[in-house]
This record gives C-alpha cells, sequence and structure tokens, in this order.
C-alpha cells in the first residue's frame, strides 16, 4: 500500500433562512441626505460578515446613489430601529429587505416632488449613480440637485420599513410546522490526502456550491463559503475542546488547535442563484450554510482514501491510526477466518 | 512599584516614557502609547493578532517584555503608511475582500508586509508558510492569499496600481463586487473594538471564576477586597436589584453565581479597580467557601435516574426535548431492501473568534444604563438587563462595538451584566477584557452530539425510512440549547424527501462548560451523521452518491420533514453544478480512490510539507505538486 492516498467525498445540506419557527422582523429608516448622500438606520449589523457593504449596496441601487454615499448608523438600541440580532443567516434577508424596503420610501417621497417639480408622471422617474431624470425627455439633475429640491419645497425624503418572515412554531408532538419561509441547499466536495504512516489528513480541494437565492455581492459570498468551509475542516479535523471533570484540559491556542494558512485547501465556489419570491431582493443567505457539509464531505473522501468511515469528530491522526489499525486486524482475522 | 523608564522609536518618532516594568510591548503600545492596531488575541504567542516589527523582525508583542524593546526601533500598524494612505498589501487586502471581522487584520497585514520584504518574490506556498503564524477564523485565508500575491506583483511592477482599485460597476450595484466599506478601517488598524477603546475616569473590572464544577456556595466575604487601596467596588450576586436570569431561550443563568456554581469558570464575583493589577490582586483578597457537589459530566448519565440535579426546576436535567414525527416509521422499515443502523458523534468546539469578550458599561447624565460590547443581540441583551437591574427599558441601552468574530458566540450576555452593576455602583464607566483563558472557560461552545441512526431503503436508493435520535450535552445552562435542538430535529434528515420518519433531540444540563449558539445551530451536527449514512448506503447499494442523492432529494411540492410543502427548492441545479464543477468521475463510494481518474487537478492544492517552502527559489516560484 502506498503511504500518502488520496480520495474525494460529496456532502449535501441545507438550511432555513432567518429565526426558526417563528415570526422574524427587522426595521429600518432612511433619508436621502444632503448632497445626494444618504442615512440608513437600522437596529445590528456588521459582525465581519460584510452587511455594512451589502446594506450600502442596496440603499444605492435603490436610492441611485453610490454605495459610497451611504452612510450607516446601527447598533444602538437607543438611536435606532430594532432589527432583532446578528445571526441565524438572518442578516441580508432581513435587514437587507427592510433597507431595500425603507429605500423605497425615501425615494417615493423625493420622486413626487421633483414629478411636481418637472410636471411629469412619477413613473417616468429613474435615478442610478447619483443622477435623476425623466424618461423620454431630457429631463435630467443630479441626486444632490433633487434633494435640495425636494427640500426647498419643505420636504425631507425619508422612509421607513419593516421586514416580516413568516415562521410557524413546531407542534409539540409531532413537530409539524412551517418554520422558514426560505430554504438554500448546498453540496461540497472534498479532495483529500491521508498520510497512512502519521495518520494525517491533508484537504487538498473543496468544490463548494450552494444556493444563496441572489449574490448582492459575490465576492463578499466567496468570503463567507471559504470562512465556512474552513471552520468545518477545523471541525472535520483536528478542533476539539476537551474537558475533564468539568475542568478544561484546552485551555488556550496551544492546546486548542486551529486551521493556520498551511491546512487550507484550494476552495473552489460556484454560487447558483434561485431567488426567493417572497421578498424584494430575491437573496437568501449563506453564514451558517456554508459549513455545513465540509466535515461529512471530508470524512466521505477519507473513506474513498483508505476505506475506514470516521463517525466521530475530529478525525485526528490518533483517531485514524488506531481506525487503520483496526481494520487491519479486522481483514486478518478475516482472512483466517475465510481460510478456516 | 518603582517605573521602568523606556527609549525607543516607534514609527519614526523617538518615545521617552516612564512606565510599569511588568509590562510586555503589546500593553506599553496599547496602553500607554494608545496604538491600538496590535490586538491582544491570546497572549500566549499562538495567533499573531499583536504582530509588530522590532528591528525589522515580525513580532509578537505579547511576548516581549517592553524593557527588551528599549532601544529598539519598533514599527506597528500604524506606520505602515502616511495617515490616510494605505501600502499595497493594505490596499489589496481592501480589493480582495481579505478583512472580515478585521481582528486579525493589522497582525495578517504586518505578517504579509514581512514576507513580502524577506522575499519580494516569494510564491503562495511560500507565502502560506509565513503567514502560519497568525490565525484568522473568519476569511478561511483563501483572499487574503489573493491579496499578498496581488500586493506582491504590484509592488513588483507586474500588475498596474490601478488594479487595486474598485471595479467599475455596470446597470447595477446589485450583483457588483463594491470593495467593503469597513476595510480601510480594519486594513490600517485604525477601527477602535471595545477592548481599543478608553473613557475618561474608567475602571477596570476582573472577575472571580469558580474552581469547581458544582458547588454549593456557603458565604462570599469580600470586605477586604472592598477595603483595598484602589478598588472601587466587588459585585456579586447580592447586588442584583432586580429578576436574576438571562439567557437565550430559558433564564436559568445569574449574572454571578446565586448560591451555587454549575461549572468550572462560572463568575461567582467581580472587583472594579483603578487599574488592571489592582483589580486582579483585590480577587485574590475574596474569600469564597464553597462545598463541593457530585457533578455530572456525561449527558448519557445525566438522564439516568439519581443522577445529581443541575437546575431545580428540572429534575431530570433535560433542557428540551424536541421531536418530529412523519408518517409510520414501521411500514417505512417493513418495506425496505436495506437497513443500515449506526452512530455518530461530534465534539465540543470553541468559536476562537480572535477577540476575546470585551466591553464598557457607563451610567450617563440621564441615568441611562450604556452598555458597549461585540453583542450580536443587543435586542435582547436590553430586555433582559432591564428585568436584571430593574430599569425600564428605555433607560438601558446597548450598543454594539465593532465584533471581532462571533460566530453565535457572542449571543450570551455572560459578562454585560456584571458591567453594568459595577457601573451602576460607582457611577463610572467601567471596562473588562477577558483573557483567552477566560474566555475559553466562560463562553458557550457547540454542542457535542451523540447519534442514533437507523435509515430504511428499497433497492434503488429510495429511503423509505429514518430513525434518528441526537443526544447532546448542553453544559451547566441552557442558553441556545432549545433553538439548536430545535433546528437539528428540523434538518436532521437532510434535504431529502422522506415519508416516514421518527426523530428526537433533547440537550441535557451537566456540569461541563455550556453549550450554545454555533454557526449552524445544531444543523451540521445532524447533518455529518446524515450524509455519513447517505454514504455508506450508497456504497451498500452500488450506487454513485450523487445519484442516490439525486433519488431522496426535495423538490417543488416536496413536503419536508415538518410537513412544510416546499414551493421552491434547488438542490437539483446544486447537485449538477457541484458534480461538473469538480469533475466528479461516477461511482459507488467503495473506497475507490487509488482508482480514480479525477485527483489531483489545477483546481487543488500541493500538499504540504512544513518548512519545506522557504528559500527553495525553484519550488516558491511556482506550484510545486508531489507525486
Amino acid at each position: 500500500m502506498d503511504r500518502k492516498l488520496r480520495g474525494r467525498g460529496v456532502a449535501a445540506s441545507w438550511y432555513g433562512i432567518a429565526r426558526t419557527a417563528t415570526i422574524d422582523r427587522a426595521g429600518a429608516w432612511a433619508e436621502l441626505d444632503d448632497g445626494g448622500t444618504a442615512k440608513i438606520v437600522t437596529g445590528v449589523t456588521e459582525i465581519g460578515e460584510g452587511i455594512l457593504t451589502l446594506l450600502a449596496q442596496v440603499a444605492a441601487d435603490e436610492l441611485g446613489i453610490k454605495p459610497s454615499q451611504v452612510t450607516i448608523g446601527d447598533n444602538d438600541t437607543a438611536r435606532s430601529p430594532e432589527a432583532a440580532h446578528a445571526g441565524a443567516t438572518r442578516q441580508t434577508y432581513m435587514i437587507g429587505n427592510s433597507v431595500a424596503l425603507a429605500s423605497r420610501e425615501a425615494k417615493k417621497a423625493l420622486f413626487e416632488q421633483i414629478a411636481d417639480h418637472w410636471g411629469v408622471e412619477i413613473d417616468t422617474l429613474r435615478s442610478f449613480d447619483g443622477e435623476v431624470w425623466a424618461e423620454g425627455t431630457n429631463l435630467r439633475m443630479s441626486m444632490e440637485e433633487a434633494v435640495a429640491t425636494c427640500k426647498a419645497r419643505g420636504v425631507v425624503p425619508v422612509g421607513s420599513a419593516s421586514f416580516t418572515a413568516h415562521g410557524t412554531g413546531l407542534d409539540p408532538v409531532d413537530g409539524s410546522g412551517s418554520p422558514w419561509q426560505a430554504y438554500v441547499f448546498g453540496t461540497q466536495v472534498a479532495e483529500v490526502e491521508v498520510d497512512t504512516y502519521t495518520g494525517e489528513v491533508q484537504v487538498l480541494g473543496i468544490w463548494a456550491v450552494h444556493d444563496v437565492g441572489r449574490a448582492i455581492n459575490p465576492r463578499g459570498v466567496e468570503g463567507q463559503i471559504e470562512g465556512g468551509v474552513v471552520q468545518g475542516l477545523g471541525q472535520a479535523l483536528m478542533e476539539d475542546y476537551r474537558t475533564e471533570k468539568g475542568h478544561t484540559t484546552t485551555h488556550g491556542f496551544a492546546k486548542y488547535i486551529l486551521p493556520t494558512s498551511l491546512d487550507i485547501p484550494q476552495i473552489n465556489c460556484t454560487i447558483v442563484e434561485d431567488p426567493d419570491p417572497l421578498s424584494p431582493l430575491g437573496a437568501k443567505g449563506i453564514g451558517e450554510p456554508a459549513l455545513v457539509p465540509t466535515a461529512p464531505a471530508i470524512m466521505n473522501a477519507i473513506y474513498d482514501a483508505i476505506g475506514v468511515r470516521m463517525k466521530s469528530l475530529p478525525a485526528t491522526p490518533e483517531k485514524i491510526l488506531s481506525a487503520l489499525r483496526e481494520r487491519g486486524a479486522n481483514q486478518e482475522s478475516g482472512i483466517r477466518q475465510g481460510g478456516a | 512599584m518603582s517605573k521602568l523608564k523606556i527609549e525607543l522609536e516607534v514609527n519614526q518618532r523617538k518615545v521617552v516614557r516612564e512606565t510599569e516594568p511588568q509590562k510586555r510591548l503589546l500593553d506599553f503600545l496599547r496602553e500607554d502609547l494608545n496604538l491600538t492596531g496590535a490586538k491582544e488575541g491570546c497572549g500566549a504567542g499562538e495567533c499573531g493578532t499583536c504582530s509588530v516589527f522590532v528591528d525589522g523582525k515580525l513580532v509578537k508583542s505579547c511576548l516581549m517584555p517592553v524593557a527588551k524593546a528599549s532601544g529598539c526601533k519598533v514599527e506597528t500598524i500604524e506606520g505602515l503608511a502616511e495617515p490616510g494612505q494605505l501600502t499595497p498589501v493594505q490596499k489589496a487586502f481592501h480589493k480582495t475582500g481579505a478583512s472580515q471581522c478585521g481582528y486579525c487584520i493589522p497582525g495578517m497585514v504586518m505578517a504579509a508586509t514581512s514576507a513580502l520584504r524577506a522575499n519580494p518574490d516569494a510564491g503562495i506556498e511560500e507565502i502560506k508558510e509565513r503567514l502560519g503564524g497568525n490565525i484568522c477564523r473568519c476569511t478561511g485565508y483563501t483572499k487574503i492569499f489573493e491579496a499578498v500575491e496581488m500586493a506582491r506583483a504590484v509592488i513588483a511592477g507586474d500588475m498596474a496600481p490601478a488594479e487595486l482599485e474598485e471595479d467599475a460597476v455596470g446597470a447595477s450595484y446589485i450583483g457588483a463586487n463594491v470593495r467593503r466599506l469597513d476595510a480601510p478601517s480594519k486594513v490600517s488598524g485604525r477601527l477602535k473594538y471595545a477592548a481599543d477603546m478608553r473613557m475618561p475616569d474608567m475602571l477596570q473590572m476582573q472577575v472571580l471564576r469558580s474552581p469547581h464544577a458544582h458547588a454549593k456556595i456557603l458565604s462570599i466575604d469580600t470586605s477586604e477586597a472592598e477595603a483595598m487601596e484602589g478598588v472601587a467596588c466587588v459585585i456579586t450576586s447580592r447586588d442584583v436589584p432586580g429578576q436574576d436570569g438571562f439567557g437565550v431561550f430559558v433564564h436559568d443563568q445569574p449574572i454571578m453565581a446565586r448560591g451555587k456554581v454549575r461549572h468550572v469558570g462560572e463568575a461567582v464575583a467581580a472587583v472594579a479597580a483603578e487599574d488592571l493589577l489592582t483589580a486582579r490582586r483585590a480577587l485574590s483578597k475574596i474569600r469564597v467557601e464553597y462545598q463541593e457537589l457530585p457533578g455530572i459530566f456525561d449527558p448519557q448519565e445525566a438522564m439516568e435516574p439519581g443522577a445529581p440535579v443541575v437546575h431545580d426546576y428540572a429534575p431530570g436535567n433535560v433542557v428540551k426535548h424536541i421531536p418530529v414525527r412523519k408518517g409510520d416509521t414501521a411500514a417505512g422499515f417493513a418495506a425496505a431492501d436495506l437497513v443500515l443502523e449506526d452512530d455518530f458523534s461530534t465534539q465540543q468546539v470553541e468559536h476562537a473568534y480572535l477577540e476575546p469578550e470585551a466591553g464598557i458599561a457607563y451610567v450617563d447624565p440621564d441615568d441611562v444604563v450604556v452598555v458597549i460590547s461585540p453583542s450580536q443581540n443587543i435586542t435582547h441583551h436590553r430586555h433582559m438587563l432591564s428585568h436584571i437591574i430593574d430599569k425600564p427599558i428605555n433607560k438601558v441601552r446597548f450598543i454594539m462595538s465593532p465584533v471581532g468574530g462571533g460566530f453565535g458566540g457572542k449571543e450570551d450576555m455572560i459578562y454585560q451584566g456584571m458591567l453594568a452593576l459595577a457601573a451602576m455602583k460607582t457611577h463610572r464607566p467601567v471596562q473588562l477584557n477577558f483573557t483567552r483563558e477566560e474566555s475559553l472557560i466562560a463562553s458557550a461552545k457547540r454542542h457535542p452530539s451523540l447519534v442514533h441512526y437507523k435509515m430504511g431503503l428499497t433497492k434503488d436508493g429510495r429511503i423509505t425510512a429514518i430513525e434518528f435520535n441526537m443526544l447532546s450535552d448542553g453544559g451547566a445552562y441552557g442558553m441556545s440549547s432549545e433553538g439548536v435542538m430545535r433546528k437539528a430535529a428540523i434538518l436532521s434528515c437532510g434535504p431529502y424527501e422522506v415519508e416516514n420518519l421518527k426523530v428526537d433531540t433533547t440537550a441535557v444540563y451537566t456540569n461541563n462548560t455550556p453549550s450554545g449558539a454555533f454557526r449552524t445551530f445544531g444543523g451540521m451536527q445532524a447533518q455529518f451523521a446524515t450524509e455519513s449514512m447517505m454514504d455508506m448506503a450508497a456504497e451498500a447499494l452500488g450506487m454513485d452518491p450523487f445519484e442516490i442523492r439525486r433519488v431522496n432529494m426535495m423538490k417543488i411540492g416536496s413536503r419536508t420533514h415538518t410537513q412544510q410543502e416546499l414551493t421552491t427548492a434547488s438542490l437539483d441545479r446544486v447537485l449538477d453544478a457541484a458534480e461538473k464543477a469538480s469533475r466528479w468521475e461516477t461511482g459507488a463510494p467503495v473506497s475507490r480512490g487509488s482508482q480514480r481518474g479525477d485527483l489531483g487537478g489545477p483546481d487543488t492544492r500541493a500538499p504540504c510539507t512544513l518548512g519545506a517552502r522557504i528559500n527553495q527559489p525553484d519550488v516558491a516560484a511556482g506550484k510545486e505538486k508531489v507525486a
């Protein structure tokens, strides 16, 4: 047998978007501001996933300005509307849609004034990248002028909105219910190399395919998938918080082993877009689902490589070697039995 | 204590200071010079968030006594570029989206800068090796590698600097790779996380934690600590004015231990003092008398009759049991050609966000209690704290500071209440920064799981029935256990339409470190078992793993395990895309790795051997492949 053996495995997955088995909600305020800029205020946002940038993209697209012209005011229970919490793969879905709806309100307030000012129908008005114009006419002005015009007519263009996701509770006896209104699906393939002398597993490639509804920032989606895959890899192969009679034996990063740059497979992302029909943006989410299939894909790949099934995570070198020895012993006794 | 005189050069400016001799270079930079770009992630040289240059060499400033840096030239993240400017490395991090939470990023930028200074031609393998001392928990490193390679090309003149600017946008900002708006603040080290913030007159808090897993508290004597010079207050559960108790689903956890401790590391008392050292010393003056109780450390034993009870309200130690039933499993198994039965287990996992818990509380001039912390749920924390401190909800204000990684681990209000109590008692701002060791024992982990699985299938791979039973160790407090069990149950049998199923998920109390919310919320543990079973079934039936999944996959109109009718479903498209993207060679999963023809493609990396790639110019330049 060769010392280093390779194999591949696949795992599929599914996940629900936003809070589970309950009604979820998020609020936002929007204001088209002087200079053709905007203020967006919402209750809870960035934990690193990139939601601030995404909200700026959404607001910019809805209002017709640039993302860099959007100021997001957030993170404060006394200064912003409730948006619940940062988790449950709900930020893009709940807060993104809430910001889209609030921005539409603010733009409507602006367009009502501009339509009247120009004497055109409101539905002929368009805006993008800091310009406002009326389709089929030569009428055009900058967003800065539009906001000034609106305010000169006595109106501050503001909007607010709340977005709701209608999950239902589970029946206490049979668990029936509709816990989410949006679901995502994913599949990952892993390619591994197992060192049968040391038991070490290296993951060389991951192909991660995830439905996100609609990718508002594809590079941001990839970042979430890559981060999720590596957390899944850590759980699959090395991470292990341990206690003895309640006392931890993994009390620091010297004992609690995490993936570093040398553990990282080439991660090949494919984004599938199956838009959500129940929300204005069509986007769903990716934060949590990204890591669900990683560990089983790796375990299936280890089986493909060395023929031992790892049913207990993490698949540490010690466990792999012990499983290989056990299989060797079983095969030998099988041969003896077969010969008898 | 006598002071130490330090003379050194920091970011090309001469610095002469008197400071405390016990300080590390990291403390001196952060506390004395307010250069907070270098972060403390572990305090043990393991994570690299504190990386700086000393005499041109990359060092972990948490390991260097400040005295040792005297006379040296120190360069920090703040000194890499002129104010308002970014270096090519920083610009490349911005361009590729290499910063997410940003907490590791100043250290990572320093390591990347060091790599390219050491070898401007460094290949990807050498870059990876040189970044090996810096941990990132968010990005999966991939965008960081891309950034360093991009910066290398720009510095070498192989790529136009304009490539580092934002891509032009088409007709919409939706679907555009807009660069992260918060990245410049992160790659330059300017963003202030809770531990980086300073307020005038601010006290430092330290927490006395339980050395026992399960013990009755007979008495707590804080008098000696309170009498110490520099101590502003000592708080215990006696200081809670309202209804004590927090938790995501059940409010079973007191702000500090009340009557008994249920896990090692549980907060028992806290001191707020003029400085950290005084607060630490005061902890040793608090006298707690414990009477140890028998502990429960195994989730199966926790359910046995006569097991020690962790919470009086739950005499059987069950936090939550979620049942899901559909169809008739007996009939389903009777119709099966193949029945597989097996057991799976997963471990407790630490979130390992690089930013340890940190926060500040103060009482504002209008008597509003304000808590600034990287909380993932300021809305719920506000509700709970208002009951705990007995104030109207508009007199409680939570501000979410930049979160240096959360992943669910910062949903639990495990320290904000102590900060609020100390601020109310002193009417001064109070700051608490966890050490890594403290974070590890006091914060929730991913639920470990034991799954017993039984799956019946027909010869053509169709699942006829599933029995799925998961037992999870919830640890000492409820935290998110109820929700995690619910999500695990709903998702349990995977993205497959199963006519007959019986699913039970149960979390129990033990005296272990609590389990709580962690990215996937139970979904990963459950689907690890399901996806392993799917491959075992495919092997037994001689089917390709994609094929057996297609036979069973949910489609539009399918009824989920909780009998919800799906109006959209994309798994068919996702499976097709994965099969194509991975160049998957069809075949049953019969341990056929050695016969595969689809291995080692250009979309995989080379395997690595530690230390093999530095100073090997021919290897570093290209993509090394080991046969």
